[in-house]
């Protein structure tokens, strides 16, 4: 029989990707980049649908080659329905219509956030149904309770900022670059958590990050009277105790969420997976809490293409194919 | 001739924070534009969150950072929360198609507007947050009000 080939494409931020799997492995995950563009002689835009136009046939190109698969050998094309940049998700949307269009074969839409999920997937060891994920990146935050591939139900969202703009915004609060996320995680590990910021109260198992971005401002500004030079003297200090924080309460309403549901098949994705102190917390926490704990590699923690392709397979398999007169949703909830 | 309407307002809870996103809408009434202004954590997506759902807005508003534009559903016509705060080109802006946004005859709330200041529309509310300690802030609302000239005012 005659493999199943997916390819995925994935432009609902900022980055433009492809990828192909084949029903047992993912041949090739391309994020446009500063190579992938050299190639062609292009130079990078930066942010948005500009950008997405200019790299997704390269993008999509250069997977089929990593992948050594022809365009005839597509059995279906997976993309981005949202939630994104309506700009952004338009181009993903419209070059696959065409692509189905041209090639005669069916369309997958697929939920980004559901795809991060399904992120699981694609290597060993996968998670056992059901599973609880939390989904953590720049734009989102979220425990999902995963009942089957196609099957999650919410558990709990932020209700203002997600946790990759946390850190973020509380690095630019410290004169770090943007994104600060990766600056924060390396300054932490020359740091201890000695400054303590409260912990939101929330309820259930929604989070909130906006009033801890405020605690610090005013701590910050606080100290520096007494002492101008304090952020300098105690970057790593403050770095370990915002990300001990930030991650603190992420897994304080993880435990809360596996103690509702029984659930102890825990699994986390999204770009901010790529948290060294967020992995190892999750690990010990594991061992304490008797869970099997689950991260996909860093590849597919960030967006990817390859989530999307291998969540398109599973709409494949159930046969749950897209009409040409499907629009991109800039919310979508599922 | 139209004249610029500015006033200050001194905020300590979120109960006068709601009830000033109720008298911004009152005060500007036919304003679909409104651009906020106010450094990280002053509290400019939180007073959106509250003026949305003064509007009738269900959906959760959270921020926009990393999304740039969410939209939010109401019973009349959708809601534009925008955050330029990742921007760094007004190309940028363009490439977006933030214009057809702000062309649009639906409220678009702007957070961080800078980069793109010289082409807002001219009838644009700015809201500039001053914050005054943890748990105060003052609000000064400018507004070009095209119904009150000063002739009919006297």
């Amino acid at each position: 029989m005659k493999p199943i080939i997916i390819l995925g494409i994935e432009s609902s931020c900022d980055d433009t990707a492809a990828a192909i799997w084949n029903g047992t492995q993912m041949l090739s995950n391309v994020v446009a980049s500063q190579e992938v563009h050299k190639a062609y002689g292009g130079v990078v835009p930066e942010v948005a649908s500009r950008a997405h136009q200019v790299h997704i046939v390269p993008v999509v190109d250069e997977a089929l080659k990593q992948a050594g698969v022809k365009k005839e050998d597509i059995s279906g094309i997976a993309f981005t329905r949202g939630p994104g940049l309506m700009g952004s998700l338009m181009v993903g949307v419209s070059f696959s219509k065409a692509f189905a269009l041209g090639m005669d074969i069916p369309m997958l839409e697929v939920n980004h956030l559901q795809a991060h999920i399904l992120a699981h997937f694609i290597d060993d060891p996968k998670p056992n149904f059901p599973f609880l994920c939390l989904t953590v990146s720049g734009g989102h935050t979220q425990i999902v309770q995963v009942n089957n591939y196609l099957e999650m139900e919410v558990l709990g969202t932020t209700i203002d900022d997600a946790a990759g703009e946390a850190f973020d915004k509380t690095g630019k609060l410290l004169g770090l670059d943007y994104p600060a996320g990766p600056i924060i995680d390396r300054l932490a590990q020359q740091g201890k958590p000695v400054f303590d910021f409260p912990e939101p109260r929330i309820e259930a198992l929604d989070f909130s990050f906006s009033g801890l971005k405020t605690s610090i401002l005013y701590f910050v500004r606080k100290k520096e009277k007494e002492n101008p030079n304090f952020i300098q003297e105690n970057i790593h200090d403050i770095c370990a105790s915002v990300q001990d924080r930030i991650i603190r309460i992420l897994m304080n309403k993880l435990v809360l969420a596996s103690k509702q549901t029984g659930i102890r098949e825990i699994a986390i994705s999204g770009g901010v997976s790529a948290n060294s102190e967020l992995r190892t917390s999750l690990v010990s926490l594991g061992e304490q809490e008797n869970w099997n704990t689950y991260i996909p590699k860093m590849a597919y923690c960030t967006d990817n293409a390859a989530m999307i392709a291998i969540t398109g397979y599973y709409k494949f398999l159930r046969k749950e194919f897209a009409n040409q007169d499907i629009a991109p949703l800039a919310r979508y909830k599922f | 001739m139209p004249i610029l309407m500015e006033k200050t307002y001194h905020i300590s809870s979120i109960d006068e924070l709601q009830s000033l996103a109720n008298t911004l809408l009152d005060v500007c009434k036919s304003a679909r534009k409104f651009a906020f202004y106010g450094e990280i954590g002053a509290g400019k997506t939180t007073f959106i969150k509250l003026i949305c759902q003064a509007l009738g807005v269900k959906n959760l508003v959270s921020s926009p950072t990393f999304s740039i534009i969410n939209e939010y559903e109401t019973a009349v016509a959708p809601i534009y929360h925008i955050d330029l705060y990742r921007l760094k080109t007004e190309e940028e802006a363009f490439n977006i198609h933030l214009f057809e946004y702000l062309d649009s005859p639906n409220y678009c709330f702007i957070e961080w507007p800078e980069i793109i200041e010289h082409y807002l529309p001219e009838d644009t509310v700015k809201i500039k947050v001053n914050t005054i300690d943890e748990f105060s802030r003052t609000f000064l609302i400018q507004a070009i009000d095209h119904d009150q000239t000063p002739d009919s005012n006297s």
